[in-house]
């Protein structure tokens, strides 16, 4: 898990964790997100989503996962999608031919068409310190180091929203 | 253009008619946006005496540069138009996700004119705007409302709409946006059912863009820093919500009890407290639009009588319906809080109506026939049952969605009503509170806590410690917040933001988003002038200084228990220095020299 | 003497109510109570020698900042509280 860093520092690889149970549904993470990209406010091109289900009274907020093995860069035809030795799901911009299977590809639906850009938008952990984790107010969104038991769990949390929207489809 | 969009939608109701005009810049500059501009709008085009339930009334959506945007809790919108409860210049405050999507859709605000012939409500999807018959959504209630306009637009879609209280013309009752988000005083509601306008709906994809980046986000870090470390915006709100104040008002002996007749102790306060809806009722908390405090509570009663789901209570409403009803069932306030959410009613106006029955049921007043229940202080019943009765004006509940000024004067007994120029006063006795006094007086939209909140100094030292007891220096710090507060309700923030934030961070971000060079003073200046814009516009429907006043009760029957004990409000005396600070004649009338050099005149 | 709590500081506590002996001022029973409740209490109520900005003191439903500060003297049958900054709405 550890990689060497040039300043000899050993250095773990962070990961987006996302508690539901702490989010209050203010959707800042989005309005960062979209200041970070465009320096301009859109929630709509933002990488994260935040999804309110009323009745369960909660909020989830989503985003790409960086999966180990992401069906998104499997389906590019054009190899515009990598994942780095950093943990990051990487979005090649000069290769991508925008025929967005990737949005089809990504069982949880984390990637969009920006129409304000005109391009694939997906979290790509804005190069290390995301936006969404630095802002968010109730600590909903953190990024941090993978220790084991944060690994089991962000995946039993991407199991649920597989779940929880699965159902929602039907 | 950066902050605002630069483009209002102009409806007329009669006609059908939609535009899209040019925000006038010169009109921004001056007024900002949100309340400011709505309030200059409607005095331009409306004559302030018209009857406020007619077409000629105009209703203004409006939001701020800072609507929308990262700044600090950036959900607000303003609704304004001449109020019907008081007949002053109306308005009110909201936020949850409406107002941002109003703007991401491409428009500051939305004027509404005239009345339609039938139900409408109006669907804005971007450029995309069109006038849909409301027709099978009369009668429904803000959450049934929401959800059906919801399947049939978008569903990423916003809703603002009115329930029944409004379309009955409810004489409080509120805009009601994203189900739980009110606009809520001063019956803005009842205009929007005056107009057969029964929703606004909103979706928005188009992007808000700031003059200076890098200098708004800056400023955006620096406030939001500062909401975060603030024990009452980073911990007190967060954690226990605004009803928390109930302990805290009824130690200071300035909870009022029993519609004011009791004093400022209501010996059942822990029962109703934000400290007992944490332990009994909390689901979780929840934040508008961008906010970071999340000061909102989702609460549920899970079972009993009043098994009941929603949002709130916030104090003013936890108050009304307890303290001042002398209710004591936590539940019932709950459940009755819950019914305003959903049939579109203001609970402060409502509970303390309520609480105004109650006392003239005891003195023998009003019979038990006329209400159709009992209804002696305490009976959690009766809130609820009389809260619904009124937000569908069946049976007595015809009588109390007039308000307690006209309820009370009907039986000949208007000092039994505890309003300022008609609109109830909220949660805090002013005998034991002496500025928020003088805030009742003078509130521009009559009995109001939000336009000067004179507690934060008055009672927690924020920013600095003021003694609720004494009158000095009070007219001064009123008009202090009075002002600032206007532009925060200009600017697209929330009231809230002010106990970590003050003048020098609200401009920071203000001038970044807008790219215009305002000194501090230069942006108090703005508030000023809203402030005595409004005045202007009530001097012109009828009110005078007679009217800055308050119920007898708070000027003659002194405290009976607490640190107040013996107090009166002292009103005389502040109202003077008030208007001189003011810069107004002795009748509390804007002097020539003050309106020029607001460049209102 | 009575000493009454809220919100947050009750955890402290472990109740709403706590009996303290007599004390001659406002800061002999807050130093009671720190010395009874431990480092985080102090730290909420004391930045220093000073009352932090984080708590609200009432004596008699009087803000100590409006009386003798942490010098107000107590009588036996003074009713104190203790609040943390918190706020009020809509």
């Amino acid at each position: 898990m550890a990689s060497g860093k040039p300043d000899g520092q050993t250095v773990m690889n962070k990961v987006l964790l996302l508690s539901p149970e702490k989010c209050i549904g203010c959707r800042t993470c989005e309005i960062v997100c979209s200041f970070s990209k465009i320096r301009a406010f859109n929630p709509r091109i933002s990488r994260v989503s935040v999804f309110s289900f009323e009745e369960m009274a909660i909020s989830v907020p989503m985003m790409c996962m960086q999966c180990e093995e992401p069906y998104c860069m499997k389906v590019c035809p054009t190899s515009a999608i990598t994942r780095t030795e950093e943990g990051v799901v990487a979005f090649d911009e000069k290769k991508c031919i925008g025929c967005k299977l990737c949005i089809s590809a990504c069982p949880l639906g984390n990637i969009s068409f920006s129409h304000v850009e005109g391009k694939i938008a997906k979290c790509d952990l804005c190069g290390g310190e995301p936006k969404c984790a630095e802002f968010c107010p109730s600590g909903a969104i953190e990024f941090k180091e993978p220790v084991p038991s944060a690994i089991e769990r962000k995946k039993a949390i991407a199991e649920k929203f597989k779940e929880l929207f699965g159902e929602g489809n039907e | 253009m950066f902050g605002w969009k630069g483009t209002i939608l102009r409806v007329n109701l009669t006609e059908g008619s939609i535009k899209k005009e040019s925000l006038d810049l010169k009109d921004a500059h001056m007024y900002i946006g949100g309340r400011g501009l709505g309030v200059k709008i409607l005095t331009d085009e409306v004559d302030p005496g018209i009857e406020p339930l007619s077409p000629e009334n105009k209703l203004i959506f409006m939001t701020g540069p800072l609507t929308g945007t990262m700044a600090a809790s950036p959900g607000r919108y303003e609704v304004v138009a001449k109020a019907p409860l008081t007949g002053t210049i109306g308005g009110a405050n909201s936020g949850g996700h409406f107002g941002p999507e109003l703007k991401f859709a491409g428009y500051d605000g939305i004027i509404f004119e005239g009345r339609a012939e039938k139900p409408v409500y109006l669907w804005i999807n971007d450029d995309h705007v069109e006038l849909r018959s409301a027709e099978h959504l009369w009668g429904k209630n803000t959450f049934e409302t929401t959800d059906q306009l919801l399947k049939e637009t978008a569903e990423d879609a916003r809703v603002a709409c009115i329930g029944p209280a409004g379309e009955k013309l409810v004489l409080f009752a509120t805009v009601m946006n994203d189900k739980h988000r009110a606009a809520g005083r001063s019956g803005m509601g009842a205009v929007m059912g005056s107009k057969n306008l029964k929703a606004v709906v909103v979706r928005g994809t188009k992007s808000v863009d700031v003059a200076d980046p890098e200098a708004f986000y800056k400023a955006c870090v620096d406030a939001r820093r500062k909401l975060k470390e603030h024990p009452v915006t980073g911990t007190g709100l967060p954690m226990y919500g605004t009803e928390i104040l109930i302990n805290i008002l009824n130690q200071v002996g300035a909870l009022p009890t029993r519609n004011w007749r009791d004093g400022g102790y209501f010996e059942y306060a822990e029962e109703i407290s934000g400290e007992a809806l944490r332990e009994k009722y909390l689901v979780r908390n929840k934040g508008c639009f961008g906010c970071s405090i999340g000061c909102g509570r989702v609460t549920r009663v899970p079972e009993g009588k009043y098994k009941s789901f929603g949002e709130g209570p916030e104090y003013e409403a936890g108050w009304a319906l307890g303290a001042s009803c002398g209710v004591r069932d936590l539940a019932a306030i709950c459940k009755a809080n819950f019914i305003c959410n959903e049939l579109g009613l203001d609970p402060i106006t409502m509970g303390a109506t309520i609480a105004c029955t109650m006392e003239m049921y005891e003195k023998g007043i009003i019979s038990k026939e006329e209400i159709g229940m009992e209804a002696p202080f305490g009976n959690a019943d009766a809130i609820v049952e009389l809260t619904r009765m009124t937000g569908l004006r069946e049976g007595f509940g015809d009588k109390l969605a007039e308000g307690s000024y006209r309820l009370a004067s009907s039986y000949g007994h208007p000092e039994l009503s505890m309003s300022v120029k008609k609109q109830e006063m909220p949660a805090y006795d002013a005998r034991g509170i002496q500025g928020m006094g003088l805030e009742y007086a003078t509130s521009n939209r009559g009995g109001c806590h939000v336009r000067g909140y004179m507690t934060s100094p008055e009672i927690l030292g924020i920013p600095v410690k003021l003694d609720p007891l004494v009158t000095k220096d009070k007219a001064k710090w009123l008009k202090t917040f009075q002002d600032l507060t206007a532009v925060v309700d200009s600017a697209g923030i929330c009231l809230f933001t002010t106990f970590a934030i003050g003048l020098p961070e609200i401009s920071a971000m203000l001038k970044a988003a807008i790219g215009l060079d305002y000194s501090d003073e230069e942006v108090m200046k703005i508030g000023e002038r809203i402030w005595n814009l409004e005045r202007m516009f009530n001097l012109g429907a009828g009110f005078t200084k007679a009217d800055d006043t308050l119920p007898p009760r708070l000027l003659n029957e002194p405290l009976k228990t607490g640190a107040g004990k013996g107090k009166v409000v002292e009103l005389d005396v502040m109202l003077k220095e008030y208007y001189e600070v003011r810069g107004w004649n002795e009748d509390g009338i804007p002097t020539d020299a003050k309106l020029e050099e607001l460049g209102i005149r | 003497m009575k000493v009454k709590l809220f919100a947050y500081l009750r955890d402290y506590a472990g109740g709403r109510e706590v009996e303290v002996s007599r004390c001659e001022t406002v800061r002999q029973l807050l130093g009671e109570l720190c010395g009874r409740f431990g480092e985080r209490f102090e730290k909420e109520l004391f930045d220093k020698e000073n009352l932090s900005g984080r708590v609200i003191v009432l004596v008699n439903g009087r803000n100590i900042l409006d009386l003798k500060g942490l010098d107000t003297e107590l009588k036996e049958d003074d009713e104190v509280s203790l609040f943390p900054v918190v706020a009020g709405g809509r």
